[in-house]
């Protein structure tokens, strides 16, 4: 994987990333089958912690995280519920940076909002990377 | 969006099995390919000597227990703030328990917790849905 970003470029209130995102009723389908979910509530929404996974995967596409990474918490808010093969957008940006004792704790803010520029979910992801050598 | 809902249901749970082939389906589902998640070498020199799976995967129980609550509604207002205490290696049941803490003008607010079968606290936090 070719990532655009390395972890240690990064700088408290960069925004490093938008993209372009929709999601199709098989991949909300293949997500539902993974986690056991029932399907009745989601025919036409994507559940909204599925958009969280999405926009994980898009960080570890983007910026080459490194060995020892664990991912510490998980903020999320919606504003609605996003629909099913909706043309959205996915910013994201860092939003907190620091070191203490070797471990660097980062987080990230991502913003969905859709074609329109109105605000669908707003998340916080956060994560702290450990010393060289050091394990959980 | 007003919901059908007319009072917060007190406690909302779900446990369910993750195992490593329901792991790795949520690693291609979810477009997570860290190696840690799976049968991989990385995983056994990794930090927990094994598998373990994603805690994304683990915070989605406990928004099943929300969705079974509140359907839609909580996809609609929902809010979330969790914090991993615990990683949770394969297999394991996991237990998503909602707890209802505070229920004003409509909104609820839930503490919410996942432990394991032998009762290690894998996930804290809060939610909170407002339903009308």
């Amino acid at each position: 994987m070719t990532h655009s970003l390395q972890f240690a470029d990064l700088v408290k209130g960069q925004a490093f990333a938008r993209f372009p995102l929709t999601v199709s009723a098989a991949e909300v389908q293949a997500y539902l089958d993974s986690t056991g979910e029932s399907p009745e509530v989601w025919a036409e929404h994507v559940p909204p912690i599925f958009i969280d996974a999405i926009a994980i995967a898009m960080l570890l596409s983007t910026v080459a995280i490194p060995k020892g990474v664990m991912h510490t918490g998980q903020e999320h808010e919606s504003h609605r519920a996003a629909r099913i093969d909706e043309p959205m957008e996915l910013e994201m940006r860092v939003s907190a940076l620091s070191e203490r004792r070797g471990a660097v704790i980062a987080a990230f803010e991502a913003n969905l909002t859709d074609a329109g520029g109105a605000p669908i979910t707003t998340m916080k992801i956060s994560v702290m990377v450990l010393p060289d050598g050091v394990t959980a | 969006m007003a919901s059908q809902i007319a009072q917060a249901p007190q406690t909302l749970t779900v446990t369910r099995l993750i195992d490593q082939p329901r792991v790795d389906r949520y690693a291609e589902a979810a477009r997570d390919p860290n190696p840690i998640h799976r049968e991989t070498p990385e995983a056994y020199a990794g930090p927990f000597g094994q598998p373990v799976a994603h805690g994304m995967l683990v915070l989605g129980l406990v928004a099943d227990a929300l969705t079974q609550g509140f359907g839609l509604t909580w996809a609609e207002t929902g809010t979330l703030k969790v914090r991993w205490r615990s990683p949770a290696l394969t297999p394991v049941t996991v237990i998503a328990r909602a707890d209802l803490r505070k229920d004003a003008d409509g909104l609820a607010t839930y503490e919410v917790t996942c432990t394991d079968e032998g009762g290690e606290v894998l996930l804290t936090g809060t939610a909170s849905v407002r339903y009308r």
